[in-house]
């Protein structure tokens, strides 16, 4: 259905607009997909085990100025800065999901002061300014191209395909799945609970760090506002791929759809003028539509 | 695998669910382990099973102490099990399911064509028919039950538990899991078989064990050499328990509420009875026999699909729960007092006052505290609630006082007719016989209740006629005379199906 409302859209949006079937679009929509897809499965992951992840945004901040200050001040080469910066995210992640699970506290709680701990290390190191200076090679990854396909599309795609992977054909990314699906029951099946809740959030973590760093390239700088509006969007995007809050059924590609659909509707805005704020207001209309849909078939399910 | 349970105890807050209990289970047999409810079988279960961990005493696997702190080490350990409540997970396939705890692994990738097949196998033991890619959240109770089986035998364990397997199967893939235990007995694994059918255990195991409150009654006695009789006395127990609350003078009083033919979307059956004013009218069954699904549909909270329910001789219908207590005056206390029947971080004030808000409020709509408090205090000191004062949070109190501010609340809002659901589980026995003199007390006052319960000397102390509840049907109506040996095994009678049931039906009739 995501699919065939994307299709709809691609259409209307090409004979209305000459702009938009252009090159130039194209490459410009793909680009904006990359970040948004990334930070999506960050928190779909932390979903599929009925849990959620607040802090996203606020890690993904700490990440981007980490690799830039790496980059600029301290003259790392790019691959280990980048190394480093994804080892800080799964860092993050890890310690999000040893709290919530050693504690006992909802992750709800843990990850809303994680954030602001994250945030708050963040801004304390850079006192709000950007890096602006950061190597070439890296500023160009950003802004580079095939035709229309942004190299940016490259490790967003590679992402997509290993999760998807993940969570199809590999032990671990099944116990995630049981663990969301039935959590007491997946305990007694031998399923180690509490280290497959650690899982989630560690590789929740990861994607932040991918999605900050794929942020910093498309920005050509590391601002540590990276990651500040990502939280909504982490959200709709696997709602509307048809993701239940209570854990145990996710789908990388329906997440996925669902980033083309709103890219979509944000690229077709644009294109018609109209004010991007009003993107916000779609994008909320979008997420309540999803999880009514979705409760209809509930319903329709248990009637039957 | 032989298995040795030495003196092992487990208490939980204010009840003592195993207090020292010993017996062996030897390879190549197949051990009957029965009770009545809550005489410890399930928490005995869990405790080998790694859920549990034991307070005191020893677990020990082939003569070795075995200490399990969580069911994973349990299944490293070669012991598996079929546990009472569901565990599956719904979204899954059913062959997946059944090897999740085993899953194959090619090249780092599942291989689900070996999962399937793999599946398939343990599966055909007990029934070929379900397809092992079907979801199984689209199975029939009875499918989830058999999945649940081949899951437990896909570990190949050398003990295999399983808690009632047969509960919700057919007679024929009851016999198809019977001939695989018999097999398997026979290739020396040790099976412990829980079921409340005597007619299974007796045709299919070897030795019994009996618990009563938490201790062995008869530990791993010759099937052969038990009769039917001496296993239900085992469980039962031979003393004759007085009731404490001394002999209820009940008159006849017209009929409170009247139920004919009732059928309920939770699964009920033609369910008809009379509750009379005043009285107590228990309902006993096993769990999962329907009662508080029962006590649900009568206080609007399931579908109701046919038969009438009469209120003092007027027909009503009841189309919500705020309808029931509001308009017919029908209170609930829900056995889950801790998430359904208190709000355990509120004061006994406004817990207590919670019924009956709209009425208390001001003209302008306003609650005050004062006003809340003038409602709760009579009560709280009839109901003598323990407590330093009303501000006190529930959470605070004792399970017997959380329940004495359970039934304040129903008498605050002046209900006619009390449904109470296990009022005494998890309650100290001294505690217990005051929540018992309280329900015998609003009875006189006037009210009508209905008393859920598993715990039989509970249910004969307190109840004038006891009704018996099987597979949401009532199977039986007994007139309590209060002679605790007696009572126990008619009402026992009407439960385990079979030779004993058609003499209580008889004795039933007759007297």
């Amino acid at each position: 259905m995501l699919a065939v409302a994307i299709a709809i859209g691609f259409v209307i949006l090409s004979l209305l607009s000459p702009a938009f079937l252009t090159e130039y679009n194209l490459y410009v929509m793909l680009r904006s997909f990359c970040v948004v897809l990334v930070v999506a499965f960050a928190q779909m992951l932390t979903l599929a085990v009925g849990q959620l992840n607040l802090a996203i945004g606020a890690l993904g901040g700490l990440v981007a100025i980490a690799v830039g200050g790496m980059m600029e001040k301290l003259g790392f080469p790019i691959s280990a800065a980048v190394g480093l910066g994804l080892l800080i995210g799964l860092g993050g992640g890890l310690a999000n999901g040893l709290l919530t699970v050693r504690t006992g506290i909802n992750g709800f709680i843990i990850t809303l002061a994680t954030a602001s701990v994250f945030t708050g290390i963040n801004l304390g190191v850079t006192e709000s300014i950007p890096f602006y200076n950061l190597p070439g090679p890296f500023v160009a990854f950003g802004v580079g191209r095939f035709f229309a396909v942004p190299y940016l599309l490259i490790p967003p795609v590679l992402a997509a395909l290993l999760l998807a992977l993940f969570l199809a054909r590999t032990a671990p990314g099944r116990y995630l799945l049981a663990v969301g699906g039935n959590a007491h029951a997946a305990e007694l099946s031998g399923i180690p609970r509490d280290r497959i809740i650690v899982l989630a959030h560690a590789l929740s973590g990861l994607l932040a760090a991918i999605g900050a760093i794929l942020a910093e390239a498309q920005l050509g700088s590391a601002q540590p506002t990276i990651g500040a509006d990502w939280l909504v969007m982490s959200f709709a995007a696997p709602i509307i791929g048809g993701a239940a809050l209570t854990g145990g059924h996710i789908s990388v590609a329906a997440t996925a759809l669902a980033v083309v659909l709103v890219v979509l509707i944000q690229n077709g805005m644009v294109l018609a003028k109209v004010d991007p704020y009003w993107v916000q207001f779609l994008l909320g209309a979008l997420i309540l539509a999803a999880v009514g849909l979705n409760r209809l078939r509930a319903v329709r399910v248990e009637a039957a | 695998m032989r298995v040795t349970i030495d003196s092992i105890g487990k208490s939980f807050p204010g009840v003592v669910a195993l207090g020292g209990v010993s017996f062996e289970v030897h390879p190549g047999e197949i051990h009957a382990l029965m009770g009545e409810n809550g005489a410890g079988k399930s928490t005995l279960i869990k405790i080998v099973t790694g859920v549990y961990r034991p307070d005191r005493g020893r677990l020990l696997i082939d003569g070795a102490a075995a200490n399990f702190a969580s069911p994973r080490d349990a299944i490293a350990a070669g012991i598996s099990a079929v546990h009472q409540e569901r565990n599956l997970i719904p979204r899954f396939s059913v062959g997946e399911n059944i090897m999740i705890e085993n899953l194959p692994i090619r090249r780092g990738l599942v291989d689900y064509g070996e999962a399937h097949a793999q599946a398939r196998r343990f599966l055909d033991m007990i029934d070929p028919s379900i397809d092992t890619r079907a979801e199984v959240r689209r199975l029939s109770v009875a499918q989830m039950q058999i999945v649940e089986i081949a899951k437990a035998l896909s570990l190949e364990a050398g003990l295999l538990l399983l808690d009632e397997p047969t509960a919700s199967i057919t007679d024929h893939e009851a016999q198809a899991l019977f001939a695989v235990l018999r097999r398997l007995r026979s290739e020396g694994k040790a099976i412990v078989f829980v079921s409340h059918k005597l007619e299974e255990v007796i045709a299919l195991c070897d030795r019994v064990t009996v618990l009563r409150d938490g201790k062995v009654a008869a530990a791993g006695e010759l099937i052969a050499a038990m009769s039917r009789s001496r296993i239900v006395s085992a469980m039962i127990g031979r003393e004759e328990r007085v009731a404490e609350i001394g002999p209820r003078t009940f008159a006849r009083g017209t009929p409170a509420l009247e139920v004919r033919g009732l059928a309920t979307s939770l699964g009920h059956k033609d369910v008809s009875f009379t509750l009379r004013q005043g009285e107590i009218l228990g309902l006993y069954g096993l769990v999962g026999s329907g009662r508080t699904e029962l006590a649900r549909a009568l206080i609007g909270d399931a579908r109701i699909l046919a038969g009438e329910i009469r209120l003092k001789g007027a027909p009503i219908s009841i189309a919500d729960v705020s309808d029931a207590v509001r308009r017919h005056r029908i209170g609930y206390i829900s056995e889950d007092r801790k998430n359904e029947g208190l709000i355990l971080a509120h004061p006994i004030r406004a817990n207590i006052a919670i019924t009956i808000w709209p009425r208390l409020a001001s003209r302008l709509g306003l609650l005050t505290r004062r006003l809340e408090e003038r409602a709760a205090t009579p009560l709280a000191r009839k109901l003598d609630i323990r407590t330093p004062s009303l501000e006190q949070q529930v959470g605070k109190l004792s399970g017997g006082n959380q329940q004495k501010v359970s039934i304040a609340k129903w008498l605050a809002a002046s209900v006619d007719v009390l449904i109470i659901d296990e009022p005494t589980v998890g309650i100290d026995i001294r505690t217990k016989t005051a929540i018992h003199e309280l329900i015998a007390e609003i009875t006189r006052a006037g009210v009508s209740v209905m008393l859920i319960s598993s715990d039989m000397p509970e249910m004969i102390t307190l109840a004038d006629r006891i009704l018996v509840m099987r597979d949401f049907a009532l199977v039986g109506e007994i007139e309590n005379e209060r002679r605790y040996e007696p009572m126990s095994r008619r009402i026992m009678g009407f439960i385990h199906a079979g030779l004993e049931a058609g003499e209580s039906q008889q004795e039933a009739s007759h007297g």
